[in-house]
């Protein structure tokens, strides 16, 4: 069980074929790879080669994937040619490519054939090859499978660095791995050095933490995740809202208030944190009245538009019915 | 696999924001955490207070966070030490037990043995072989590069000796964005604080006022 928000309508198609990608086997990560190359196209740090599948890329992969299906039915046989990316020079590439629209027949009926050394005679081969287009099979599936999956990771390891690039300011220039791992690793230090920072300063502010949280954390916890939507509220003396009923205070610290300011979450916070009380009362703690939700629909009598410069949050003694609410900050009053 | 899928679920990609929820859990644990530390005493020394305060945030994150690697990894470092651990129980309650228990790592993609040494193999004859001249000194050196900052990157996310290559970035992408959010949170807890000093201060200047308006 975890704390997760599905926001359904916020998924890109994508990691369901990377979760699909994950799932699958080598059979399946040919179509999928192609389904990955269309959508993100390829960014990597060796363009030369990546951009020559990349021109051909509806015509290659399909090929390619009619390719390996006849080749997962034939053991230790597999196509060289659309798999060799990590290898060779660009020329190379750029033949094979062009050339292997019309050769598929005969690559298939190379793939009986074997190689019988390892990367130095597939490296010499290469040159015949592009003349004849017979993919030679290589020695076994490891190279093929291994090939596929290298460029399947490089697929996602630069789909999750554009992710990245969003989300570090500052980084649209930035291209290439090495610069953008630098920017990150530069971000995340920051930010952990804030977090030292901002320890330090509350540990130096020392707050008096002797009040109930469940009460007001989740009227603050509205407020701070919705800094836009203020409740409006008038706080008529005699009127007791059963909606916001908060712990009960010392009625020397007592203290509720009204905030002019439009971005008071955080005097709100404040607000109710002073209300530094020596010992907790839970028995006046009205968890259950404090309904956030309610709340929202609260100050619908009101007119917001007239009282939108009024913010206020109100405190209110749970046994005395006379009202020791003081304003703290605010000036204007209707 | 439901990790990935969980990961963009939590964090909806386009706005790269944590989720409110994820911020009402962490104001919820840190103020507990806060509390539970007894940060409002005076017998603590201020760099006490800080590792308290860092503690409890830190946990708070990775609580509210839910079950990730970097989270795991969070709680199980800072329940190392003993003196953290009854902390970390109150804190957490039932989710520490969650949050410690090893998970073996699943989420690789799945790929034979054979598969992998076969194609080791190939790697290394290809770098013992031959390799083409042209872009052999610039392509290394871009390699070492990013090797050396993809290590720097392990040591700063936690948990993350553990991982490599798109799931390093993805732990990076998810752990990022709970930082900013618990920078973010702290920043306005801190103002919340501050505020109420001054606050209280003010307490007897406006009871008056209070009256005042009481009596409309």
């Amino acid at each position: 069980m975890d704390d997760y928000v599905c926001n359904a309508g916020d998924l890109v198609p994508l990691p369901t074929s990377m979760q699909s990608l994950n799932n699958s086997n080598d059979h399946d990560t040919s179509g999928t790879a192609s389904y990955i190359h269309d959508q993100i196209g390829i960014h990597d740090t060796r363009p030369p080669i990546i951009s020559s599948i990349a021109n051909d890329a509806g015509k290659e992969t399909s090929t390619k994937n009619s390719r390996k299906r006849k080749v997962e039915n034939i053991s230790n046989q597999k196509v060289g040619c659309g798999n060799t990316t990590k290898d060779g020079t660009k020329d190379k590439r750029m033949k094979e490519g062009t050339e292997r629209g019309g050769a598929t027949e005969e690559s298939q009926k190379a793939n009986s054939k074997k190689e019988a050394s390892g990367d130095a005679s597939k490296r010499s081969m290469k040159p015949a090859k592009s003349e004849c287009i017979h993919v030679r099979a290589r020695r076994g599936q490891a190279t093929d499978s291994h090939s596929l999956a290298e460029r399947v990771r490089r697929e996602r390891i630069s789909e999750r660095m554009k992710y990245l690039q969003d989300l570090v300011p500052g980084c649209n220039k930035i291209t290439g791995k090495a610069g953008m791992l630098d920017e990150i690793i530069n971000y995340v230090q920051s930010l952990q050095r804030q977090v030292e920072f901002l320890s330090m300063k509350l540990a130096a502010v020392n707050p008096r933490l002797d009040f109930h949280i469940d009460n007001f954390f989740d009227r603050e916890i509205d407020l701070a995740c919705n800094p836009g939507v203020m409740p409006m509220f008038d706080m008529p003396s005699k009127q007791w809202n059963p909606y916001i009923q908060f712990n009960s205070l010392h009625p020397t610290t007592a203290c509720c208030g009204f905030d002019v300011d439009m971005c008071s979450s955080d005097r709100i916070l404040g607000r109710t944190m002073s209300m530094s009380m020596p010992a907790l009362l839970p028995d006046t703690i009205l968890d259950s009245s404090l309904n956030v939700h309610r709340s929202s629909s609260y100050p619908s009598s009101w007119d917001i538009a007239g009282l939108h410069n009024i913010y206020g949050v109100e405190f209110y003694q749970g046994r005395r019915p006379d009202l020791p609410f003081q304003s703290l900050q605010g000036d204007n009053f209707p | 696999m439901p990790r990935l899928l969980s990961l963009y679920l939590a964090f909806p990609i386009t706005t790269m924001q944590a989720s409110n929820t994820f911020k009402q859990a962490f104001l919820k644990r840190m103020l507990l955490g806060l509390q539970l530390a007894g940060v409002s005493s005076k017998c603590m020394t201020i760099q006490e207070r800080k590792s308290a305060i860092k503690l409890s945030a830190d946990v708070a994150m990775a609580c509210a966070r839910g079950s990730t690697n970097w989270s795991r990894a969070i709680v199980t470092d800072l329940s190392k030490q003993e003196k953290n651990k009854v902390l970390l129980r109150s804190i957490l309650g039932k989710d520490f037990e969650r949050l410690i228990k090893p998970c073996h790592h699943t989420w690789k993609i799945p790929r034979s043995k054979k598969i992998l040494k076969r194609s080791f193999r190939e790697c290394s004859r290809r770098r013992k072989g031959l390799r083409a001249p042209h872009g052999l000194a610039t392509s290394v050196l871009a390699r070492v590069l990013v090797k050396k900052r993809t290590q720097v990157l392990k040591r700063l996310i936690p948990g993350g000796e553990y991982l490599d290559g798109s799931y390093l970035l993805d732990e990076t992408l998810d752990y990022a964005i709970s930082l900013r959010a618990q920078v973010d949170l702290m920043q306005r807890l801190s103002k919340a604080f501050e505020a109420s000093k001054l606050g209280s201060h003010n307490v007897c200047t406006l009871q008056a006022r209070g009256d005042s308006y009481a009596d409309k």
